[in-house]
């Protein structure tokens, strides 16, 4: 790495080298500033999901013209500091701002990536790519709700392809153009023009080799199968606006799973579909649609299942409707069927049942389709299901609600086998009637309240079950699904068990922070930071969690639960929530995550949050860099410190920050005169912070050092490296590679108080993922005890400490310099969650030897 | 015992009402939600209200009028405004024109509701 002096302008570098300095400090506090700006604000968008927050589609507008401006200054800053090094960057902010800007005005869109997705491979983080209803599948799947058909997805990329090749955008745009000359196109003519297009275009070669090819797998996992090709609608909105307007393919032979394709997808421009876009102020040409291709179940009775009565929800009842062969003839709704209330309560007895006079049933039809058929004579009057098999049915759908957190409406089957399967699954969009608020409000004004008001929601929502504690070693892993899980520490072990909890409340722990991530993504109610919830809240006890209002009550208050499945503001799925969840996608994420990787370059950067993280690296690197130049002989201001710990460090006075001494002679601790410089040293230099000799490796954390891209030889021998403090009598910049870890310090300590201010930042490390976790919660652990906040993630953490008194701001700052004596080889060492508590401990206590014997 | 007190919510984006209404009612006032000023304006005339949330920028009436309008009708009517970033000066104004406090999208909801609590609670001005 050549140095930004050496590079850009060799001959200036001895006159002017501490003003440069000193201005690029100026520069790197403007990029700081911008950094943790944006910081904050993908933190609190992420925190704007879990519901507590009320907003708008300007709110969103405005953050993220917010976000782009702050994300525009840093990147600004950093060119200024390393002369217009990075104008890549430049266009990254462009990029990333252009895909937010069109999430933002929702238009439709396809993210690259496949054109199928094979079913077992969706999540619902796949949603715009697989559209609403195979993301929904796909989950339930995964988190092992129920069974569902075997089958994949035609992507979103797929149909956009595929609408290119029809030239489909140029009808868009000429359509644009008329209504901007104000000529009114009619609705019926560019539907027939579009319809005739696509049905006219093949599909795309690259599309049709890949549905042929999953058709095949299909195939040799269940031969002969036939599939059911429909729309897989993108956005909730879609769903909703088009259904029933789009084309369904049922019993499609293999052979003929393109044309279906091509008829599903051509339903996208259907008259009734296309009107409903130009009365709504779309633009009717401008769609896409994926495409549901699912292998149909053989089934000898299907139907739908409501999971509460939609009319009177207090009736704690499932209401199924069914009928023999396949589900057509129930959803049609053209012919009598089965109906049958069973209780919510297991093991769900049958509580009424009207059996229909059943003469006809829709079955596969010998040649593909769906034919009608008689049933025969003797079995019209039977029940088309067995009481064992509704109870069945019940749990199951009971399970898929638990796991979308709202009532649902489940279209199902039963196979010749036996095997229950859902075929879809779907919010059943009601509104709590005023009988049931009040029902609701009434049992919590009767229910014992145990906890009101204490820590802060992290996501909203309302969940029962029975306290499970977690103070300390218990594993995590050994929880069972449904408890109220109630943690003393927001440990990331936790995240398993919290996907799987009816609600989370913990003792410490931010509405920023991973647990309070893993509960929005699986929509667990959380508490977060509630104090002393774990002495309040006794393991074993039933609980009402509700984080809507911030209460827990004493037992199940059942009202308050029927009550939040019905609600119609469930938040999640609001446009605006969609919205903020898609934004997040291409703001949040960190894919730059190795500074040393081969994918660190302006380039890769996706997101925001690539892009700061990015500059600020650079921004330190380049600064760490820049000092390393050799001090001109006699300089006053730039020294080598030397101190009784194996620690370089090259101290630049700013000013006030080094007692003048004897030329040629090095420096020491006691000619250090920057206030906040000798209390890191203090710090540092503390008896028996700094363990001798590197610390014992063991196999795992060398294995997983090894995959790391650094110079191995370097690293094990610990030899400090580019480690330069920038001082001034009042400010420094401290920033030093120790072994696997970047630690930077920026702080600025006066009498008065009044701006003091710590940041600390610790990045780095090698070791796998989850030493890396430890590391980065025993440290936030430690740097909580001493009042800081902080944030970040396992392989960073920012801590900052903000106009505290001069006594205390000296005191935190030797607390740091003992941190990073500490923790330097620590994710070597943590090799079990109970280490972190221990060694948070010890530190405590004083005792830093302890941790490593 | 004296009835619920009431709060008239008035946002021309139906999100905001529809969090803020089911939210407010179950903190215990009675809630009446609006995403047309003008409607909101005539329901302003005919019923007192405890408190009105307004947004600013709308269709038709904007916040500043609407406040002026409760301002005459209603003086003991406290008005929150709540408001985009973009506006903030506009909440100044209207601050200035009488109503108590302005809270920026975004904002808690529990923000919002122990103002309301303490408005209706709290001295009159």
């Amino acid at each position: 790495m050549a140095g930004f002096w050496r590079r850009a302008r060799p001959e200036r570098r001895e006159e002017d080298s501490v003003a440069a300095v000193r201005r690029r400090i100026e520069g790197l506090r403007g990029l700081v500033d911008g950094n943790n700006h944006v910081l904050e604000l993908i933190a609190k968008a992420g925190e704007m999901l879990g519901g507590e927050y009320v907003f708008d589609r300007n709110s969103l507008a405005a953050m993220a013209e917010e976000l782009d401006a702050a994300a525009r200054s840093v990147v600004f800053d950093l060119n200024a500091i390393t002369g217009d090094r990075y104008p890549e960057l430049v266009e990254a902010v462009e990029r990333v701002g252009a895909s937010v800007r069109a999430t933002l005005e929702s238009r439709p869109f396809a993210p690259e990536g496949e054109v199928v997705v094979p079913l077992d491979g969706i999540g619902e983080e796949l949603a715009d790519a697989v559209g609403e209803k195979m993301a929904r599948l796909g989950s339930l799947q995964k988190h092992a709700c129920c069974r569902v058909p075997e089958g994949f997805a035609v992507t979103a990329a797929a149909c956009r392809l595929y609408l290119e090749r029809a030239g489909v955008p140029a009808v868009a745009e000429r359509w644009r153009l008329q209504g901007r000359a104000g000529e009114a196109a009619d609705p019926g003519a560019l539907s027939a023009e579009l319809q005739a297009r696509v049905k006219a275009t093949p599909v795309p070669r690259e599309v049709a080799r890949a549905v042929q090819a999953a058709v095949r797998g299909l195939g040799r996992a269940a031969p002969g199968a036939r599939l059911a090709v429909r729309s897989s609608a993108l956005g909730e909105d879609g769903e909703v606006s088009f259904a029933g307007q789009y084309a369904t393919r049922l019993g499609v032979d293999p052979p003929d799973v393109l044309e279906a394709y091509r008829e599903v997808v051509a339903s996208l421009f259907s008259p009734g579909v296309v009107r409903y876009r130009v009365s709504a102020g779309l633009d009717p040409a401008d769609a896409l649609m994926a495409v549901a291709c699912l292998t149909m179940v053989p089934a000898v009775a299907s139907g739908v299942v409501h999971t509460v009565d939609p009319t009177d929800p207090s009736r704690r009842v499932l209401q199924v409707a069914a009928t023999r062969g396949l589900g057509s003839a129930v959803v049609g709704g053209d012919v009598p069927v089965d109906r049958f209330e069973l209780s919510r309560e297991a093991p769900h007895p049958v509580v009424s049942r009207h059996v229909a006079d059943k003469r006809v049933m829709d079955v596969m039809g010998r040649r593909g389709g769906v034919e009608r058929t008689e049933v025969p004579e003797g079995e019209r009057d039977r029940p088309s299901v067995s009481d064992d098999d509704l109870a069945r049915l019940a749990a199951t759908v009971l399970r898929v609600e638990r796991y979308m957190k709202s009532a649902q409406e489940v279209e199902w089957a039963i196979d010749g086998h036996g095997e229950l399967f859902v075929l879809q699954a779907r919010p059943l969009r009601l509104d709590a009637s005023p009988a049931l608020r009040r029902d609701a409000a009434e049992a919590t004004s009767r229910a014992p309240v145990l906890m009101r008001d204490r820590g802060v929601v992290a996501c909203r929502g309302v969940g029962a079950g029975v306290v499970k504690t977690v103070t300390g070693l218990e594993d995590a892993l050994g929880i069972e699904p449904g408890r109220v899980l109630v943690a003393r520490l927001s440990s990331p072990r936790l995240a398993a068990a919290v996907s799987r909890a009816a609600a989370l409340v913990t003792d410490i722990g931010t509405t920023t922070g991973h647990l309070a991530a893993i509960a929005r993504e699986f929509r667990v109610p959380a508490i977060m930071d509630a104090g002393d919830a774990t002495r309040i809240l006794t393991d074993g006890a039933e609980v009402t969690v509700d984080a809507e209002e911030n209460v827990v009550y004493a037992g199940c208050v059942s009202e308050l639960l029927e009550e939040q499945l019905l609600r119609r503001d469930t938040y999640s799925d609001a446009p605006e929530f969609r919205l903020l969840r898609r934004m997040l996608k291409k703001i949040a994420p960190l894919n730059l995550k190795d500074p040393g990787g081969p994918d660190f370059f302006p380039q890769r950067c996706t997101t925001y949050h690539d892009i700061i993280r990015f500059a600020h690296e650079k921004a330190m690197e380049d600064l760490a860099e820049g000092q390393r130049l050799t001090p001109r002989a006699g300089s006053r201001d730039v020294h080598r410190l030397e101190m009784n710990v194996p620690l370089d460090l090259l101290v630049i006075d700013l000013g006030g920050g080094v007692a003048p001494g004897e030329d040629g002679v090095p420096l020491t601790p006691d000619r250090v005169t920057s206030r906040p410089l000798r209390a890191v040293i203090e710090g540092l230099t503390t008896e028996g912070v700094w363990a001798r000799g590197p610390a014992d490796m063991d196999l795992d954390g060398f294995l997983s050092s090894m995959t790391r891209s650094h110079a191995l030889t370097d690293q094990l021998a610990l030899r400090p490296d580019m480690n330069v403090a920038i001082a001034s009598a009042d400010y420094l910049n401290l920033s030093l590679r120790l072994g696997y870890h970047f630690n930077i310090v920026d702080c600025y300590l006066s009498e008065s108080g009044r701006d003091n201010h710590i940041y600390f930042r610790f990045a780095g490390g090698v070791t796998e993922m989850t030493r890396r976790t430890r590391r980065a919660a025993l440290l936030r652990q430690i740097l909580t005890a001493h009042d800081f906040a902080t944030e970040g993630s396992a392989d960073l953490v920012i801590a900052r400490i903000k106009k505290m008194p001069y006594e205390v701001a000296v005191e935190r700052l030797r607390m740091i310099g003992r941190l990073i004596g500490f923790t330097r080889q620590l994710d070597v060492l943590l090799r079990d969650d109970r280490l972190v508590e221990r060694l948070a401990a010890s530190f405590n206590q004083g005792r830093y030897g302890a941790a490593f014997r | 015992m004296k009835g619920k007190p009431r709060v008239l919510v008035l946002d021309d984006e139906p999100i905001v009402c529809e969090r803020l209404k089911p939210a407010l009612e179950k903190s215990g006032f009675e809630v009446e939600a609006f995403t047309d000023s003008r409607k909101a304006s005539d329901r302003l005339m005919e019923q007192r209200f405890d408190v009105l949330v307004t947004d600013l920028k709308m269709q038709g009436p904007d916040g500043l009028e609407v406040l002026r309008l409760v301002k005459e009708r209603a003086p003991s009517t406290h008005v929150v405004i709540i408001t985009g970033f973009a506006t903030v000066d506009t909440a100044r104004e209207a601050m200035r024109g009488g109503a108590v406090d302005f809270i920026p999208k975004p904002f808690r909801i529990s923000q919002l509701r122990d103002l309301i609590v303490s408005l209706v609670e709290g001295p009159k001005p």
